[in-house]
């Protein structure tokens, strides 16, 4: 499936799922922070996108997806605050982020807040593969 | 036949309601899987009743209190039938007694097959309807979830569960596109309710109905059918009482 095609399916998911307008459901609005998604939504979501384009995606996947296989004690510390190693996974799956602004700062459960609408896409086509298309 | 093309599996249907509601949805057209737990050869008459009437149907075993026996009833009506669009989760047991003499077994007992079988089954065909954007479920509960009756402390709390879980699973599920339905049978005479019409007949609770008449269980098998198809398509949520007026009433609606 070409690029343009699956965040065009992202979108029109998120737009069925949320209710937002499709101007909102912009590639770098984040899920959870700025189109206000719940569970329930990205359920939805992940469904819908699973019916559009035949790529399954798991709701817990994508934290998955996210630590890249890395294990907890290595990707947070004690206090599940973002390692160094962390932030440079989460730079490869989410490369809008500001690592310097995040380092020190960032805590495990917040993570899920930075995925964006695109960054939803790209874990689609790695998933999808040739499958999709 | 508005139920041409779909697939419906209903659970405890060797017997009573729920044989009556398999024949119903294959009567409008749905192939149907008739689950069962001991009474196979009773099962085995339903699914040749619907054959013989020209229908699709298969049998399938299993004890729906068990999360992994009603998984695997989900996947074999898949796989024998092709799909899954309708569940209607029947399957039901009684342990009447006071609740000075109750054993705690009697109300746990009918707590997993009530209540843990309408929770085991709609979960474990999620998957199915969720990904097809496709679902009904038609939960059979009873009026004594709703009002107080001498000996059914335990059998009303699972029926309660099952509206109040109805309810949930319809604000949850609607956005799916799957309706959640309850159909509320008042008194029908199957041997789950032999107890209560031991007494005399029957008469003594008879003469509370405003209808006068028990219900036949292709009375209930009739909303259920309704629940189940497209003329029900806006309902989702509701608890459709099926039950000649008797929960309508103050006291017997009348003096005695």
């Amino acid at each position: 499936m070409a690029e343009t095609q699956t965040i065009s399916a992202v979108q029109e998911a998120v737009v069925g799922a949320l209710g937002v307008s499709e101007d909102e459901a912009a590639p770098d609005a984040t899920l959870m922070d700025d189109l206000g998604a719940e569970s329930i939504d990205l359920l939805d979501i992940l469904f819908r996108i699973e019916r559009s384009t035949g790529v399954k995606i798991q709701a817990s996947d994508l934290s998955e997806y996210m630590q890249g296989g890395i294990p907890d004690d290595e990707f947070s510390d004690e206090n599940e605050i973002i390692s160094e190693k962390g932030l440079e996974q989460l730079k490869k799956v989410m490369p809008q982020i500001n690592e310097d602004e995040l380092r020190g700062t960032l805590h495990a459960e917040n993570v899920i807040k930075l995925f964006t609408v695109q960054n939803l896409a790209d874990m689609v086509e790695q998933r999808g593969g040739s499958a999709g298309s | 036949m508005k139920l041409e093309g779909k697939c419906a599996l209903v659970t405890g249907a060797s017997r009573g309601i729920g044989r009556a509601c398999a024949l119903a949805l294959a009567a409008e057209g749905a192939a149907v899987a008739v689950n069962y737990r001991s009474g196979k050869a009773q099962a085995d008459e339903v699914v040749n009743e619907i054959e013989s009437n020209g229908g699709k149907a298969v049998s399938v075993e299993g004890d729906v209190s068990e999360y992994e026996a009603a998984e695997r009833i989900v996947a074999e009506s898949v796989e024998k039938l092709g799909g899954l669009h309708i569940l209607v989760n029947n399957a039901g047991i009684s342990r009447d007694a006071l609740i000075f003499n109750m054993e705690p077994t009697d109300w746990l007992d009918v707590m997993r097959v009530n209540f843990g079988g309408v929770f085991n089954c709609t979960k474990a065909a999620l998957q199915q309807f969720m990904s097809q954007r496709e679902g009904t479920i038609v939960n059979i509960s009873s009026m004594m979830g709703l009002r107080g009756w001498t000996g059914e402390s335990n059998y009303a709390a699972s029926k309660g569960a099952i509206n109040a879980f109805t309810r949930c699973a319809a604000v949850e599920l609607a956005r799916f596109g799957i309706r959640v339905n309850a159909a509320l049978p008042g008194f029908a005479p199957t041997d789950l309710v032999q107890g209560l019409l031991e007494k005399d007949g029957g008469k003594g609770i008879l003469k509370q109905i405003p209808m006068r008449t028990f219900a036949s269980v292709e009375e209930v098998a009739g909303v259920v059918r309704f629940l189940a198809g497209p003329d029900s398509s806006y309902m989702t949520g509701a608890l459709v009482e099926v039950d000649g007026g008797v929960g309508t009433m103050l006291g017997v609606g009348a003096p005695l």
